[in-house]
């Protein structure tokens, strides 16, 4: 709704009324181009937001300051640089230039996609905690959590590996760019949308008082890597600021299931089956992989279908061979602009070839994951306290307060 | 975070509420400015429209000229002012959002409290399982999904060694062969049939090959024989089987004559006067278009033909009157010319009258009007042709200002698009893609037919008043009112080539034999190749002026010139 209004600045496109009385018509105002200075300042901004999220997730532990700082990123990321460039978006960048030689990939775009990353390494998805504008505003918003189903959590958050791999492969064959295009938040930053972007991104902020974070959970496909990466962080904020006293006061209050509880409880399970399944689902991993490959080698043609040449080529192969006429305004522009046909449908086979390859990868990236997902389901690792899921965690900081080491301390220090 | 006091929750709960009812009022508002800017187009205002219309129709008056000046500004006003207020409502609903997301997460804050202690503590192996499960069960649903989705959406590669084309081409030809109105364009003209206007369908095509090239109407070479017409009439010749259908008409007398079409003997004359709601005086008309300048139509079991005062005739092969009409006579400054056509049993007749413009479809057997779609905009001089588009049958019209489209059975509009003004007297041209129209001082157009329609390209170097264009697939051929004769790339819209041929073409050119038939007003048939570049065949001359379309059947051309009809033929 908020963007509805832009929608139509967009239509401002009256011919000019021809006027008898002499009017005379103003000069045309054209905008000053967006200096390279800004890009300066979005970096500095971005390293030091991520500075300020480490220390306040990590050393402060204060998730008040955690909030503030997501409100200035929204601010600032969000609604004054309209959420552009972003490192959600910036995956793409990287696999365009990672996969065709003509495009040189914007040093900003790489450092976004980049710095993240490293301080994912270094002190986990700190990144998520207040700086991403599309986590903050889901943030924000999200003050009546409640959890999903664990069944149904486990379903979901497959999702983002399948739409990390589709844009990856759609951006890497130089088709569109998927994750800008559905973003559906940048609509509400710039005022400016398709409408059902706007009504996808208001309805995912409604759904979001409740289940917190529903897109960085369930669709964002940057939080796959940031995922993987934070699993191998140096150091990582920690639920209690001294020694776990297994009170289990925490157990429940993660709102993303993000909390991994003690392993003290004396395992039900034979270690010698356990011990087999871990070899089964290892041995497993390239039969997934191979499997993986084989189904996306076939659904190629279907992403193919993401590819406006491809798109039209259809179009007009339907036209020619089955007389559906082709009415779209590419088609009339290709019928315009003079292409031979054969042309065409060459560019199509070319893209075909090329999709099948990224498609290939794709399913052995998938299926290579769910292989590692079994074997990390079937480890242990022995945990004296409550931790929170390296992975999963989104350094937010709501645990804290539900922590009796931290309040005790408090109390003792307020007595002292 | 502090805890609050009940007393500033219920402050803060009655700010959260206020803000979400006001946002709730703003978003209403704003969803109802955006539904109307949707439906109101300040450019396309009825109110403005009409009003133009009026001072179009008395353009020195200065009062019409101010309602049409104030009319506009405050259309445009209320749009701008709208959109205004869409622009001012987001910002309001950001800051009642903001304001009730912050008294709800205060509240929310201040709620919270020490957990419970949760019940006994689950067996994480247990718990680790039931995830891998879940996992698997997800991967196998998705895996489902992927092959089913691999198997539905899979689309076959194109062919470029040509042999899916081939099979293609081969299919189409099939699907040609079985009837005649399939789901594609398979238009394919008869080489005995002439039935309307134009030919087959009104499109300028005749079927058949081997017609002559060489003829000479002053030394009788290749005139196979001429008969007079009894009375005048700028109407065209149509055909079926072995008789030749034309109209002719002075004053109130108007008449439908059958000849014999091998050898010229008028078979039958019967008269198409003295109906019901005639008009007691012929309508005025301009000298060159006369009472007679609608072509009559036939589909083998009738022959239906119109005159400029109104009177509908529908007569059956032998001259017996089946029934008549008058319906209404259509004024218009040149006066009417519009053929009739017919479609599966109706006859479609396009009424342009200053006062009503409409298409109407009665039944050829009973007269009984079985549809009449009004149309909008002003009269025109073209004729309705017959294309399939999109697996539906289509009348296609060229008006003023519109390109309409309508079900051939039952007269309701499919689509429509703005293209001309002026006088709107050639009709349209079609191929299997495009529709091409065009009219002098306007333009010449090819339009994308079906819903959603539009332009692909156009042109205004060669226009023709009168005379109709033609297309193949491949090429579209214009005749001018000044002598000039263009060939368009009928795809792209460039142009190939053009010819000054000297004398006016008010007759519409016909495609036979891939070969162009021009008919100049003179009575000179210039004859070129329906190709990309010119090459003139033979310009053999008729000896009679003539504005009328030939017709084309089994070898033989038939030409009406101002007083004869003119059998040519090299049999």
């Amino acid at each position: 709704m908020l963007a509805w209004h832009a929608v139509l600045f967009a239509q401002d496109r009256f011919p000019r009324p021809e006027f008898e009385s002499g009017y005379v018509y103003p000069d045309h105002q054209l905008p000053v181009q967006r200096g390279p200075v800004w890009e300066y300042i979005d970096l500095a901004v971005l390293i030091g937001a991520l500075s300020l999220a480490s220390w306040l997730a990590l050393k402060k532990r204060s998730r008040q300051g955690l909030v503030w700082l997501s409100v200035f990123s929204l601010a600032y990321f969000g609604f004054f640089r309209e959420g552009c460039v972003c490192s959600v978006g910036s995956v793409q960048n990287v696999a365009l230039a990672l996969f065709n030689e003509g495009y040189a990939i914007p040093l900003t775009a790489l450092l976004f996609f980049i710095i993240p990353l490293v301080f994912a390494l270094a002190f986990g998805r700190v990144f998520c905690a207040g700086v991403c504008p599309l986590g903050s505003i889901q943030e924000l918003v999200g003050f009546r959590p409640v959890k999903l189903p664990k069944a149904v959590e486990s379903v979901m958050i497959s999702i983002p590996f399948v739409y990390l791999g589709i844009s990856v492969l759609s951006a890497a064959t130089e088709s569109q760019f998927l994750i800008c295009r559905y973003d559906p938040f940048v609509g509400i930053f710039r005022l400016d949308a398709p409408y059902t972007m706007v009504i996808f991104g208001a309805l995912l902020l409604l759904a979001g008082i409740f289940i917190n974070r529903p897109y960085c959970r369930y669709l964002c496909p940057y939080g796959v890597l940031l995922n993987i990466f934070s699993r191998f962080s140096q150091k990582h904020l920690t639920i209690t600021p001294a020694e776990c006293i297994n009170c289990r006061l925490c157990e429940d209050v993660c709102p993303y299931d993000a909390i991994l509880p003690s392993d003290i409880v004396k395992p039900v399970e034979d270690p010698q089956k356990e011990r087999r399944r871990f070899l089964t689902y290892i041995l497993l991993i390239p039969l997934f992989a191979v499997a993986g490959a084989v189904l996306f080698s076939n659904l190629s043609p279907v992403f193919a279908g993401l590819n406006s040449n491809v798109r039209l080529a259809r179009e007009i192969r339907a036209e020619k061979e089955d007389g559906i006429i082709a009415l779209s305004k590419a088609a009339i522009a290709f019928k315009e602009a003079g292409k031979t046909e054969n042309e065409l449908f060459q560019d199509e086979i070319n893209m075909h070839q090329r999709f099948r390859k990224g498609s290939l990868w794709l399913g052995i990236f998938l299926g290579i994951s769910f292989g590692l997902s079994l074997v990390a389901l079937s480890t242990r690792t022995r945990r004296t306290g409550y931790l929170p899921h390296r992975g999963k965690c989104y350094s937010c900081g709501r645990c804290f307060q539900y922590c009796p080491v931290q309040l005790n301390n408090k109390v003792s220090n307020e007595k002292a | 975070m502090k805890k609050l006091e009940e007393k500033d929750i219920k402050i803060l709960r009655g700010i959260s509420t206020g803000a979400g009812i006001f946002s709730l009022i703003v978003a209403l508002t704003m969803l109802l400015s955006i539904i109307q800017l949707k439906s109101f187009d300040p450019l396309d205002n009825p109110a403005i429209s009409s009003i133009k219309e009026e001072f179009d129709k008395d353009p020195e008056n200065p009062v019409k000229a101010e309602q049409v000046r104030a009319l506009d500004l405050m259309s445009r006003k209320a749009y701008f002012s709208s959109r205004r207020q869409v622009e001012t409502g987001s910002y309001l609903l950001l800051a009642g959002a903001a304001i009730f997301i912050l008294c709800q997460r205060l509240i929310a804050g201040s709620e919270k409290s020490i957990p419970s202690l949760p019940g006994e503590r689950q067996d994480q192996v247990s718990g680790k399982i039931r995830y891998t499960k879940y996992l698997a069960g997800t991967v196998a649903v998705l895996t489902v999904a992927a092959i089913i989705s691999s198997f539905m959406l899979r689309s076959s590669l194109p062919d470029l060694s040509g042999r899916n084309t081939a099979k293609a081409s081969k299919e189409k030809e099939k699907k040609e062969d079985s009837g005649r109105r399939s789901a594609a364009d398979d238009f394919k003209p008869d080489d005995t049939n002439y039935p309307f206007f134009r030919g087959q369908d009104g499109r300028s095509i005749a079927g058949g090959k081997g017609y002559p090239v060489e003829w000479n109407g002053e030394d009788g070479t290749n005139i196979k024989w001429k008969t007079k017409v009894p009375k005048n009439g700028k109407s065209s010749p149509v055909i079926w089987k072995d008789k030749i259908f034309v109209t002719g008409a002075e004053g109130s007398d108007c008449e439908v004559y059958c000849l014999n079409k091998n050898t010229g003997e008028i078979l039958w004359s019967v008269s198409a006067s003295g109906i019901p709601g005639e008009p007691a005086a012929p309508p005025e008309t301009d000298f060159e278009t006369g009472i007679a300048a609608s072509t009559a139509a036939t589909d083998g079991k009738s022959v239906c033909a119109i005159f400029a005062n109104g009177n509908l005739v529908c007569l059956d092969m032998d001259g017996n009157r089946k029934w008549a009409k008058n319906i209404g006579t259509p004024a218009n400054v040149y006066g009417y010319s519009c053929s009739v056509i017919m479609y599966d049993g109706s006859l479609i007749v396009q009424f342009d009258s200053n006062d009503k413009v409409s298409m109407m479809g009665f039944d050829t057997s009973s007269g009984e009007l079985k549809w009449e779609t009004l149309r909008r905009g002003r009269a025109s001089w073209a004729s309705p042709v017959i294309g399939t588009y999109n697996g539906e049958a289509q009348v296609i019209i060229n008006g003023n200002p519109e390109v309409t489209a309508f079900n051939a059975v039952t007269g309701k509009e499919l689509w429509s698009i703005e293209v001309l003004t002026g006088d709107v007297a050639p009709s349209l041209a079609l191929n299997s893609k495009m529709v091409y129209a065009v009219t002098d001082y306007a333009r010449l157009a090819a339009i994308k037919p079906g819903p959603g329609p539009s332009i692909v390209w156009q042109d205004n170097m060669f226009t023709s008043d009168v005379s109709s264009p033609v297309a193949t697939e491949d090429y579209l051929f214009v005749a001018t009112g000044n002598g000039d004769v263009a060939c368009y790339d009928a795809v792209a819209g460039d142009t190939l080539w053009t010819h000054y041929f000297m004398d006016q073409f008010y007759a519409s050119p016909i495609v036979a034999d891939e070969k162009v038939y021009l008919l100049d007003r003179s009575g000179v048939m210039h004859i070129v190749k329906a190709g990309p570049e010119f090459e003139i065949v033979a310009e053999p001359p008729l000896g009679e002026p003539s504005d009328c379309t030939p017709a084309f059947s089994e070898k033989n051309i038939y030409v009406r010139s101002r007083n004869n009809i003119f059998c040519i033929s090299t049999n």
